[in-house]
């Protein structure tokens, strides 16, 4: 389901939902949206400070926009390793068994087994975070590129008198490819000749070497960087240095209020209460893809300490240029970081490349 | 005045072992039911519910098993090597290149029909182990290097090549997520008809069962026992220690080995990004746990395994993850202290010097 659709689904779900009331003989396909039982099952504590926790909060406001009540209502699986099969089947079959209508899978690792244990629960709408792969699982997946875009024109907008930008990257995959080369084109979208120098952990998470790459970039001049990195190494290292940096997954301002100019955060609420309220209504797809950008792939506010109002203003006639159009991230002339023409002039890059992306845009220095 | 010493037991029997376990067990539970408690649930709720899901019910001992199947075999493989007074510490990155190799033949080698096809890929994961293992056993035996220190070493590299053929070359298509595509079906192992275990377990048991007569009626079993005891007394009795050192941890490395065979094989079906999971750290626990004895492998392998699986019942009670884990921990530490009490038995001294 792309983008444009989304809201017409969402429509034509109200309206369903609305005749569907009309009739209330249906009823038995159909129960009231806050009755819903959700599991979530995820790789780490919720409380992770990363990915687990904005997907959690993105649940958790689902939840609460639809009346669903998260103490009764939201069953957390949390520590349940992508590695291990039988403890994932486990959760599974401890959720069902406690009546979950919805599972979903916070971790694109899960994919593969959800998709067969799907079959075995026919009831039950299992979600997963990932890629259109399998045929009987939705599967949900963000545009950060566009957020990622936002983060990358605003440092580029701040650096003045510099064209050097900085990136703390995790592992070289083609997710975190996405990130860097979107926050490149978007500084070269506010500046020509801005750069931007990677610098890998080679780690999901890594509290000294992203510290370390942090310091580095610093050392090397640079003043102000992206990340996609989970921890809140790199705010504090650029707080200590007097560098700025843009926080990742959920709103790190508060790790370094001095650093932080924003933050880009993963919002899954709109993608859940679309699930919620088409599972309730009894029209959910089980083989439904989402791929969101909009509000869905947002920046926190901005830290108004740092950011000028006229720039926050600039930042956010981007992101609007972005919703409708004017602006495509991925739109021609786009070449690599060894000159090949990736898309040509007056063409956008498919939905397929973006997201198996395994090259670095022009203006990335220090890519693989 | 009274004086306490300690005095060390000479022997000790198998039932004083496992009464001493069990004893241990229940201190451990009771410890995490003080904690239990202090985060606001009952023990024995908590208790009998994660038992009756995992131990009790069809359902947990199929998951129990399954989960437990690299545990035993990486278990076994650290016994053996334990078991020689040899600190194989890399069943971890043994296993990773099992894997790695299986999956190499898998992907890129000759289709064979049949049965020949899952025995070559569980050769090749078995050699992709018994080399990485060999690695540290050649300087062992030469020069002795520490073993302890190279085969930790060697898991980092092991974990690392795995990761980036799982997220490179052999990552499946059109995803994010560190893992290969399937296997072809005709190498997966099958399930036993009716019980819904995979073909696996008994094939362990068997090699369990194996490694118990070998350790019991040959004569090179008998060796390694002796070479763990005193090299000394070994290199008196003319026993050839390169040679073994090298047979041992090769053979060591290669059950870890298998333990990839297994779980790509049997189980997952593709080769993951961090498939060891930690089996070969936790394969460390379980072989001291159970004294080397192949047997016991088996049974406390699936033991944790069920207590790792049940982390999934406690949290549909609202427990927190970090319960389950905790007890794993417990469990571990407690029954390892309470080794101590096997082997010395504390005497109590009257002043002077001659015992109470």
């Amino acid at each position: 389901m792309k983008r444009k659709t989304l809201g017409l689904v969402l429509t034509a779900s109200t309206l369903m939902s609305l005749t569907m009331g009309g009739f209330s003989a249906q009823a038995s396909e159909s129960k009231d949206v806050s009755d819903l039982v959700i599991g979530e099952i995820q790789y780490s504590v919720v409380e992770d400070g990363g990915w687990a926790q904005a997907m959690h909060e993105g649940l958790v406001a689902a939840c609460e926009n639809l009346g669903i009540d998260t103490s009764t209502n939201l069953l957390t699986m949390e520590e349940i390793s992508e590695e291990d099969p039988a403890l994932i089947q486990a959760a599974v079959e401890e959720l069902a068994y406690s009546g979950a209508d919805i599972i979903i899978g916070g971790s694109a690792g899960y994919a593969s087994i959800l998709s067969e244990l799907a079959d075995e629960y026919p009831d039950i709408v299992f979600a997963q975070q990932g890629n259109d792969v399998y045929d009987n699982i939705v599967e949900f997946q963000i545009r950060g590129y566009e957020g990622m875009f936002q983060a990358g024109y605003l440092c580029a907008l701040l650096n003045e008198g510099s064209n050097e930008l900085g990136f703390e990257a995790s592992m070289d995959e083609a997710s975190v490819r996405t990130a860097i080369n979107a926050y490149a084109l978007g500084a070269k979208y506010a500046n020509p000749d801005a750069t931007v120098q990677v610098l890998w952990a080679d780690s999901w998470y890594d509290l000294d070497i992203e510290s370390n790459n942090a310091q580095s970039l610093i050392d090397s001049g640079i003043k102000y960087m992206g990340m996609e990195a989970s921890s809140p190494a790199v705010p504090q290292t650029c707080e200590e240095n007097g560098a700025f940096c843009i926080g990742y997954n959920v709103n790190m301002q508060d790790y370094a209020p001095g650093a932080v100019l924003t933050s880009f955060v993963w919002n899954w609420t709109p993608i859940f209460e679309d699930i919620f309220q088409q599972t309730a209504a009894g029209t959910m797809d089980h083989s439904a893809n989402y791929y969101e950008g909009g509000e869905c792939s947002a920046l926190a506010d901005f830290n108004s300490d740092l950011v000028p109002a006229e720039i926050q203003e600039q930042v956010l006639a981007v992101r609007d240029q972005i919703a409708n159009g004017e602006i495509s991230v991925y739109g021609g002339e786009l070449k690599d970081d060894e000159g090949n023409v990736l898309v040509a002039e007056g063409e956008t890059m498919s939905d397929e490349e973006i997201l198996a992306q395994d090259f670095f845009v022009e203006n990335v220095k220090g890519g693989k | 005045m009274r004086r306490f010493r300690l005095e060390k037991k000479t022997k000790r029997s198998a039932l004083a072992v496992l009464l001493n376990s069990i004893l241990f067990v229940l201190v451990a539970l009771a410890f995490c039911g003080v904690i239990i408690a202090a985060v606001g649930f009952n023990p024995l709720e908590v208790y009998g519910r994660m038992f009756s899901r995992a131990f009790l019910s069809v359902r947990g001992i199929r998951s129990a098993v399954e989960s437990g199947l690299p545990l035993m075999l990486c278990g076994l493989g650290v016994s053996i090597a334990f078991r020689m007074n040899l600190n194989n510490i890399g069943a971890e990155g043994q296993y990773a290149v099992g894997a790695i190799l299986g999956g190499a033949f898998a992907f890129y080698g000759p289709k064979l029909p049949g049965i020949l096809g899952i025995l070559v890929l569980a050769v090749c994961c078995f050699l992709g182990g018994a080399i990485w293992a060999l690695l540290c056993a050649i300087p062992k035996a030469f020069w002795d290097v520490d073993e302890c220190i190279t085969t930790l070493m060697l898991n980092y590299v092991a974990l690392i090549l795995l990761s980036y053929l799982c997220l490179g070359p052999w990552k499946a298509a059109g995803q994010n997520v560190g893992q290969t595509e399937k296997i072809p079906d005709s190498l997966a192992l099958g399930e036993i008809p009716g019980l819904e275990v995979s073909v696996a377990f008994p094939l362990v048991i068997l090699i369990a069962v194996l490694m118990f007569c070998f350790y019991k009626y040959t004569t090179s079993g008998y060796q390694i026992s002796v070479m763990g005891k005193s090299l000394t007394a070994a290199r008196y009795a003319g026993i050839n220690l390169k040679k073994n050192i090298l047979l041992v941890l090769g053979l060591s490395g290669g059950l870890a080995g298998l333990a990839g065979f297994i779980q790509f094989a049997g189980i997952t079906g593709r080769v993951q990004e961090n498939m060891p999971n930690n089996a070969g750290y936790t394969a460390i626990v379980i072989a001291y746990l159970s004294r080397q004895n192949p047997l016991v492998v088996i049974v406390v392998s699936f033991l944790l395994a069920g207590l790792q699986n049940s982390s999934a019942t406690v949290q549909v009670m609202g427990v927190p993850a970090q319960i389950a884990t905790m007890m794993q921990g417990a469990i571990m530490i407690i029954v390892i202290a309470g080794d101590f009490f096997l082997r010395y038995r504390i005497v109590s001294v009257k002043k002077g010097g001659k015992k109470a």
